[in-house]
C-alpha cells in the first residue's frame, strides 16, 4: 500500500468551555490519514477519540491547528463548505444507527443517495449488506444488527472517500458486531474507501492497517499492523 | 419554593415561547368572552332600564283617526295597565338650505312621566303645552311659537341649537317650529325611518316631539289621535288584549297593530343583542378549545420526553397524583396568565364596543359596569378548560414504571400509511415527502389538532373578510344594479300621472318613471302580514327586481310579485291568491284579491310589487302616482335638486348618492372590528402551527441532526420540516375555506333579523386572501420554530442516547 495522505491534522487542539469550566478535549495532536487504509482509534472515554472523529468528519472545527482534506483547508471552512464536505466526501456510521424511523431501509439509503451526483445503486448496496429481503422494513421492525447494516449501507451508498465509524459495534452483540466489521472491511477492499473506526474495544485494532491509541486528549501511540486479521478471527 | 416548583418554573422558562403562544390564545378567548359578555350585559341593562323608566309600550295600534276619549274605553280592558293616545305622523322637514328631510312628528301629553314611551330630556327644557306657557325662570321663546324637542342625532347632524327654527310642511303649509331642546325615547333607540332603510341617517330623518294639543292643531285633527299605545300587566295574553283593542278601534280605521317585538328600534336592538349573545359563546369556545388542544399536545409531549425524569421522581417516592399535578400546574399557569391578560384586554375591548354601540344606539344612560360575573366565569372557564386538558394529557404518567422508564426508548414505530396504497403517487414522492407523510400518520392526534386549528383560523379569516364582501355586494346590488335612479321623489299625497310633466320637464331630467306606493296588509289562509305594495310600469328601468335566486324578474302586467319574507310568513306560493287591504290612512280601506305571479327578494327591507295599473286597480283609482324616480344629467344635478326642493307637493327626496355616502361612512367602524377579528384569527393560526412545529422539531432533533451529519444543508433539513408542516397546514387551509363558508352560513343565521338578511356572498378574493393569510401565519410560525436547525448539535448525535 502506497502511503498517500488523504487527510492531514496538523497540531490541532480542541478546547470546550462548559460554563465556567474549560475542557481541553484535544491537546496538540498531529495525524495523517492515508488513502485506502483502515485506521482504528482506540482509547477510553474522555481520551479525545470522538473529538478527533468529529473534526475529521467536518462536524466540529479545531480550536487551533490545521485540517487538510487533500488540499482543502477545513480549518478555514464555513458552515456551507463543511456541509458540502460531509455530503460529498464522508460516510458516517453511528453507534446508535440514527436511522429515520419514518423511512424504510431502502428509503433511508435513498435519502443519502439523493445527496450526491453519482451514488451507488441503492438495491446493490443493500444486497451487499445482506438486506435484500428486508428492504421495505421500517427501523422499528428490525434488529440492532440489521439497523446498523442499513446505517452502513446509507453511508456507503454515497461512495465516500472517507468512512467514519463511531463505536459501530458498541450497541451490538458479539456475532453481529463481527459481521458489521466484516462489512466495513469489504467496503474498504471493494471500493477503496478509507475507513476510520473509533472504539474502546482493543481487539478490533487487530483488523486495522494502523492503530492509534489515545490517552488524555492526545495520541499516545501509533502502531502499524503488517498483517491485519480478518474480523471473523478477532476475539473479544 | 419546593424543588418541584422550581422545576416547573424552569420548564416554563425553557419553553417560554410556546408558553407565550398558548397564553396568547387563551387571552384572546377570554378577552372576546369578557368583551362580548360585558357589552351584552351593559347594552341589555341600559335597554331594560330605559324601557322600564320610560314605560315602553307593549303594543302599538295605528288608526286613521280616533277620538282621544277612546283611550278611556281601552283602559277598562283587563290586563291593560296604561294607555296613551297620540299623534305620530311623518312630515316633510325643510331645513336651512331648503333641503328636504323627513320628521316623525310625535305628540306627548304633559306631565311626561304619565306617558307611555315617555321622553328623556337631554338638553334644554320641555316644550310648553300652549304658547307662552314657559315656566318662570326658563328661557322664553318668541311669542306664539310652537315649541318642539328634537332627537339629539338630528340636532347634531343639522347643527340645531336652542331657539333655532325648524320648518315643516303640515297640511300643505310651511310651519316654523322652535326647538327648545333635545330628547329621546325608548322607541327611538335605533332611529331608522323604516325597515327598508339600510342604516340610520340623521341628516335625512329625525324625530320632532311636541305637545298633543299643538300636534292636533297643526295637523288639523282636533281632539283626535292616530296611535294608541298600551302597556300590559305581566302575564297578560297580549294577543287577546290586542284583539279587544282592535275591535274597539275598528270604527276608526285600523291601519296596523304590532307588539313590542316588532317595533323597529326594539327589533334592531334585540337583533344586535342576540347576535352579540351567540358570538359571545361561539368565539370564545373556538379559542379556548384550540388553547386546550395546544396544551394537551404540549403536555403530552412533555410527559413523553421527560419519562426518565418522571421515572426518577417516582423512584424517589413521589406518587402519581403529585407528578400529574406538577405537570397540570403548567396548564393551570397558562390559564391564569391568559385569564388575567384576557380580562384586561377584554375590558378594554368592551369599552371600545360600548363606544361603537353609543354611535348606533341612542341610549341616554349607557351602563359601563365591569361585569364581575363575566370575569369570574372567564377565570372558571379558562382554568376549567386548561386543567382538564392538563389532566388528560398527563394521565399517561400513571403508566410509567420507574425501572422501565430508565431504559432508552425503542425506535418509534414507523409503518405503512394509506397513501402508500396509491403506489403510482407514492413512487413519485421524494424521500422527504415520505418522511413527512409517515410522521403525520404516526402523530395522528397532533396532526388532527394542528389541522383543526388551521381550519378554524382560516375559517375565521373567511368570516371576517366575508363581511366586506357582503357589504360590497349589497352596495353593488342595491345601489348600482337594482336602484338605478338618482333621486326618488315622494309626494305629500298621490297625484295624477299627467301632473308629473312638471317634473319631467325640469332641465337635466333624463328619465322619469312613476311609482305608486301603498301600505297594505296582505292576508292569506287566516294569516296576515303588514307589507307595502309598489306599483311600477312594466319595463321600468330605474328599479330592478330579483327573484330569490338572484335572477332578474320583470314587473308583471297583472298579479303580485310578493316579497319573499311576506310569502314565507304567510305560507303563500306562486299561484295562490291573497287578499290585499290598503292602509293608506286617507279615504276608505280597499280590499282586493290579487294572484301571486312571482316572488321578489330584497336584501334590505322588503316590499311587494305590482304594475302601476294593478296598484290603481287595488285602490279603485286611475292613473294615480305617489312618487317618481329620476335619472338625471350629473351636470344639472345640483340645480335640479334645488328646483325639486322648492316644490311644496314634494315630501321627500331620496338621493342615491347621499344614501351611498351615509352607508360608506358607517363602514369605518366595521373595518375596525374586521381588523381585530383578522388579527385574532392570525394569532390563533400562528399559535397552533408554532407549537406543533416546535414540538415536532424538538422531538426529532436527533433525527434532524443526523441528517445534517449525512450532509444535508440547513435549508434541506428545514425543508423537511416545512413539508411536514405544509402537509397538515395546507390540508387545514384547504378544509378551512369550505369551513369558512359554513361558518359564514352560521354567522348569517345568527345575525339575520326579520328586517335584514346578509347575503351569503363570498368573493373568490376572500378565499384567496384567507388562504394567503393561512400561508402567512404558517410560514411565520414555521420559520420561528425551525430557527433551531442552525444550532443543531451535530456532535450530540454521536453520543449515547438519554
Amino acid at each position: 500500500m502506497t502511503n498517500t495522505v488523504l487527510m492531514r491534522l496538523n497540531r490541532i487542539t480542541k478546547t470546550y468551555h462548559m460554563g465556567e469550566v474549560t475542557v481541553n478535549a484535544l491537546k496538540e495532536t498531529t495525524l495523517d490519514v492515508y488513502r485506502g487504509e483502515i485506521l482504528v482509534i482506540l482509547g477510553p472515554s474522555g481520551s479525545g477519540k470522538s473529538t478527533l472523529l468529529n473534526i475529521m468528519g467536518g462536524m466540529d472545527l479545531p480550536t487551533t491547528g490545521e485540517v487538510f482534506f487533500e488540499n482543502r483547508n477545513l480549518g478555514m471552512a464555513n458552515d456551507n463548505q463543511l456541509t458540502s464536505y460531509r455530503r460529498n466526501e464522508i460516510g458516517f456510521v453511528f453507534q446508535f444507527y440514527n436511522l429515520i424511523p419514518d423511512l424504510t431501509a431502502r428509503e433511508n439509503v435513498e435519502l443519502a443517495a439523493d445527496l450526491v451526483d453519482e451514488p451507488l445503486a441503492v438495491t446493490g448496496v443493500l444486497r451487499d449488506v445482506d438486506l435484500a429481503d428486508r428492504m421495505d422494513h421500517f427501523p422499528s421492525q428490525m434488529s440492532g444488527g440489521e439497523q446498523q447494516r442499513v446505517s452502513i449501507a446509507r453511508a456507503a451508498v454515497k461512495n465516500p472517500r472517507l468512512l467514519l465509524c463511531d463505536e459501530p459495534t458498541g450497541a451490538l452483540d458479539y456475532q453481529t458486531g463481527k459481521l458489521i466489521l466484516a462489512l466495513l472491511v469489504k467496503i474498504n477492499r471493494d471500493r477503496g474507501s478509507t475507513v476510520v473506526i473509533v472504539t474502546h474495544n482493543t481487539p478490533i485494532g487487530d483488523m486495522a492497517h494502523r492503530v492509534i491509541r489515545m490517552r488524555d486528549g492526545t495520541i499516545a501511540e501509533i502502531r502499524e499492523n503488517a498483517s491485519p486479521l480478518p474480523p471473523e478471527r478477532i476475539e473479544w | 419554593m419546593s424543588a418541584l416548583h422550581k422545576k416547573l418554573w424552569r420548564t416554563i422558562g425553557k419553553t417560554r415561547e410556546q408558553f407565550i403562544a398558548v397564553v396568547a390564545v387563551v387571552t384572546v378567548g377570554i378577552a372576546v368572552y369578557i368583551a362580548m359578555t360585558t357589552a351584552y350585559f351593559n347594552l341589555n341593562e341600559s335597554k331594560e332600564k330605559f324601557y322600564r323608566d320610560h314605560n315602553f309600550a307593549d303594543y302599538y295600534f295605528h288608526v286613521v283617526k280616533a277620538p282621544q276619549q277612546v283611550t278611556k274605553q281601552i283602559e277598562t280592558i283587563p290586563g291593560v295597565t296604561r294607555v296613551t293616545g297620540r299623534i305620530q305622523k311623518d312630515v316633510t322637514l325643510v331645513n336651512d338650505h331648503n333641503k328636504r328631510a323627513t320628521a316623525r312628528l310625535t305628540s306627548y301629553s304633559l306631565p311626561i312621566e304619565q306617558e307611555i314611551n315617555s321622553l328623556q330630556l337631554l338638553t334644554g327644557r320641555f316644550f310648553a303645552e300652549e304658547a307662552m306657557a314657559a315656566r318662570p325662570g326658563e328661557q322664553y321663546t318668541r311669542n306664539g311659537d310652537i315649541e318642539i324637542l328634537v332627537d339629539p342625532q338630528y340636532a347634531e347632524a343639522n347643527q340645531l341649537n336652542f331657539n333655532d327654527t325648524v320648518t315643516i310642511v303640515a297640511e300643505g303649509k310651511m310651519v316654523p317650529l322652535t326647538m327648545v331642546g333635545t330628547a329621546t325615547g325608548p322607541e327611538f333607540i335605533y332611529l331608522m325611518k323604516d325597515a327598508a332603510t339600510l342604516l340610520p341617517d340623521p341628516r335625512s330623518f329625525g324625530i320632532i316631539a311636541m305637545s298633543l294639543e299643538r300636534a292636533q292643531q297643526l295637523l288639523n285633527l282636533p281632539g283626535q289621535v292616530n296611535q294608541v299605545l298600551v302597556t300590559l300587566a305581566p302575564g297578560t295574553d297580549a294577543e287577546k288584549v290586542a284583539e279587544q283593542v282592535k275591535s274597539i278601534l275598528e270604527p276608526y280605521g285600523n291601519l296596523a297593530a304590532y307588539p313590542r317585538k316588532q317595533q323597529l328600534s326594539n327589533a334592531m336592538l334585540e337583533g344586535e343583542l342576540d347576535s352579540l349573545k351567540s358570538s359571545s359563546r361561539f368565539m370564545p369556545a373556538i379559542f379556548l378549545g384550540i388553547a386546550a388542544a395546544i396544551q394537551f399536545v404540549i403536555l403530552g409531549r412533555m410527559v413523553r420526553s421527560q419519562h426518565l425524569q418522571i421515572g426518577v421522581m417516582k423512584a424517589l417516592g413521589y406518587n402519581n397524583r403529585q407528578v400529574i399535578l406538577h405537570y397540570t400546574c403548567y396548564s393551570v399557569l397558562v390559564a391564569l396568565c391568559g385569564a388575567v391578560l384576557g380580562t384586561l384586554l377584554g375590558l378594554a375591548l368592551a369599552s371600545v364596543m360600548s363606544r361603537a354601540y353609543a354611535v348606533y344606539f341612542n341610549l341616554p344612560a349607557t351602563i359601563g359596569a365591569v361585569n364581575i360575573q363575566a370575569i369570574l366565569y372567564g377565570f372558571i372557564l379558562s382554568l376549567g378548560v386548561s386543567t382538564l386538558a392538563g389532566l388528560t394529557a398527563c394521565r399517561s404518567v400513571t403508566a410509567i414504571n420507574p425501572a422501565e422508564s430508565m431504559r432508552p426508548e425503542p425506535p418509534k414505530g414507523g409503518g405503512k400509511t394509506l397513501v402508500e396504497n396509491l403506489s403510482w403517487l407514492w413512487r413519485r414522492l421524494d424521500t422527504a415527502w415520505k418522511m413527512s407523510i409517515r410522521s403525520a400518520a404516526r402523530n395522528r392526534g397532533r396532526f388532527a389538532i394542528t389541522m383543526m386549528g388551521v381550519v378554524f383560523a382560516v375559517g375565521m379569516l373567511v368570516v371576517s373578510l366575508f363581511t366586506i364582501d357582503a357589504v360590497d355586494y349589497m352596495i353593488e346590488s342595491h345601489f348600482h344594479q337594482n336602484q338605478r335612479y338618482d333621486y326618488l321623489i315622494r309626494f305629500t299625497s298621490p297625484v295624477k300621472e299627467n301632473e308629473l310633466l312638471n317634473i319631467t320637464r325640469v332641465a337635466g331630467v333624463n328619465k322619469a318613471e312613476p311609482l305608486l306606493e301603498i301600505p297594505v296588509k296582505i292576508k292569506f289562509n287566516g294569516k296576515n302580514e303588514d307589507d307595502s305594495i309598489t306599483g311600477l310600469n312594466p319595463g321600468s328601468t330605474l328599479k330592478k327586481l330579483r327573484d330569490p335566486r338572484e335572477q332578474p324578474v320583470e314587473i308583471p302586467e297583472a298579479g303580485l310579485l310578493i316579497s319573499q319574507r311576506t310569502a314565507e310568513r304567510l305560507g303563500a306560493k306562486v299561484g295562490d291568491t291573497v287578499e290585499v287591504e290598503t292602509l293608506l290612512g286617507t279615504g276608505p280601506a280597499r280590499h282586493a284579491p290579487v294572484k301571486i305571479v312571482g316572488i321578489n327578494k330584497q336584501l334590505v327591507g322588503g316590499g311587494s310589487f305590482v304594475s302601476l295599473e294593478q296598484a290603481n286597480l287595488i285602490l279603485q283609482e286611475r292613473q294615480l302616482v305617489s312618487g317618481v324616480m329620476l335619472k338625471v344629467d350629473p351636470a344639472f344635478a345640483a340645480q335640479l335638486k334645488e328646483e325639486l326642493e322648492d316644490m311644496t307637493a314634494v315630501s321627500s327626496i331620496l338621493s342615491r348618492r347621499q344614501e351611498l355616502d351615509n352607508f360608506n361612512q358607517n363602514m369605518d367602524s366595521m373595518v375596525y372590528s374586521i381588523s381585530i377579528m383578522v388579527i385574532f384569527a392570525l394569532l390563533l393560526g400562528f399559535a397552533i402551527v408554532y407549537n406543533s412545529s416546535v414540538i415536532s422539531f424538538s422531538e426529532r432533533q436527533r433525527e434532524l441532526a443526523s441528517l445534517r451529519v449525512l450532509g444535508f444543508t440547513v435549508k434541506e433539513v428545514s425543508g423537511i420540516l416545512l413539508k411536514e408542516n405544509l402537509l397538515q397546514s395546507l390540508l387545514g387551509v384547504a378544509l378551512g375555506l369550505p369551513s369558512g363558508y359554513l361558518m359564514v352560513k352560521g354567522y348569517i343565521s345568527a345575525v339575520s333579523t326579520d328586517l335584514f338578511t346578509m347575503p351569503a356572498i363570498i368573493y373568490p378574493t376572500t378565499y384567496i386572501y384567507s388562504a394567503l393569510g393561512g400561508f402567512f401565519f404558517i410560514m411565520v410560525a414555521h420559520l420561528l420554530a425551525v430557527r433551531g436547525v442552525r444550532q443543531l448539535q451535530l456532535v450530540e448525535v454521536l453520543k449515547n442516547k438519554d
